[in-house]
């Protein structure tokens, strides 16, 4: 397994990094990683996520399609944690990532109140017009379709989620 | 995150151009676009995305919010959307009441 570090990150979250290894470092999680990036949990954040994703899909030999789809679910997943776990409250998100032989995976660890956001998953409803539409869920439900697989678990109260590609299919 | 966006009312027709990345941290620009064509009374909102690449659901919420804000009578297309971004917008079902054109 590779495991990367976001070349693009700006210097002012190089320290951040060195603490979200730290802080990542010992937990019995589903997969392991090497480095990570740690962000500000706010949108402007969603840049790094994106160029951390780019980068891990180029890494991985994803098709550009896939890099695509792996690149949406965490964006939406970043900002989910940021406008409906933090709420605007300052915080931190841990992401970090590695390619295998058969996926291409991130994995975003948060101090956010304890949520599965596949709960918030809604998917639309095509028999309400699309004014009168709620789209409270939308983002959840763009992530999960996008990825081939979409976990989470709570680990010593954080909030761990992992998205994955398959890197056996093409498109 | 790369955005930038144009808007243009001629005839009553308002288009705006989407270049660059919508998400949530560059949807309030886009949404503050479509919120100024609503205000010019548009009867037809074209939104060109030849340039758009990357569209998250954040920026699926401002085509509600066209739809929601110009009413049904208004005609919403969507223009030139590359592959990805054209296959949000169906899975989200919003190609039920916005044109896909070139898409």
């Amino acid at each position: 397994m590779m495991a990367i570090d976001s070349g693009a990150a700006s210097a002012e979250h190089t320290a951040g990094q060195e603490r979200c290894k730290a802080r990542c470092a010992g937990q019995p999680l589903a997969a392991k990683a090497a480095s990570g990036l740690r962000i500000p949990a706010d949108l402007d954040s969603l840049d790094l996520v994106a160029r951390f994703v780019l980068e891990l899909g180029r890494q991985g030999r994803l098709s550009d399609s896939q890099t695509y789809r792996l690149r949406l679910a965490a964006d939406e997943l970043a900002t989910n944690i940021v406008m409906h776990g933090y709420r605007g409250a300052s915080g931190g998100i841990c992401v970090d990532g590695g390619v295998e032989a058969d996926r291409v995976w991130v994995r975003f660890h948060d101090d956010a109140p304890a949520f599965d956001p596949r709960t918030g998953m809604k998917a639309p409803d095509l028999e309400v017009p699309l004014g009168e539409r709620s789209v409270g869920g939308l983002g959840v439900f763009l992530a999960l379709t996008a990825v081939d697989s979409f976990d989470y678990e709570l680990v010593a109260g954080r909030n761990v989620s992992i998205l994955a590609i398959h890197r056996s299919e093409h498109g | 995150m790369s955005f930038d966006g144009t808007l243009s009312v001629s005839e009553g027709i308002a288009t705006i151009e989407v270049k660059g990345e919508l998400d949530a941290s560059t949807a309030p620009r886009f949404h503050d676009l479509v919120d100024q064509a609503a205000e010019q009374g548009a009867v037809r909102l074209e939104i060109d995305a030849r340039h758009l690449g990357f569209l998250a659901s954040a920026g699926l919420r401002s085509l509600v919010f066209a739809r929601q804000k110009m009413g049904d009578e208004v005609r919403i297309a969507v223009i030139g959307a590359t592959e990805p971004v054209s296959r949000t917008i169906r899975l989200a079902g919003f190609d039920h009441s916005i044109e896909l054109i070139d898409a």
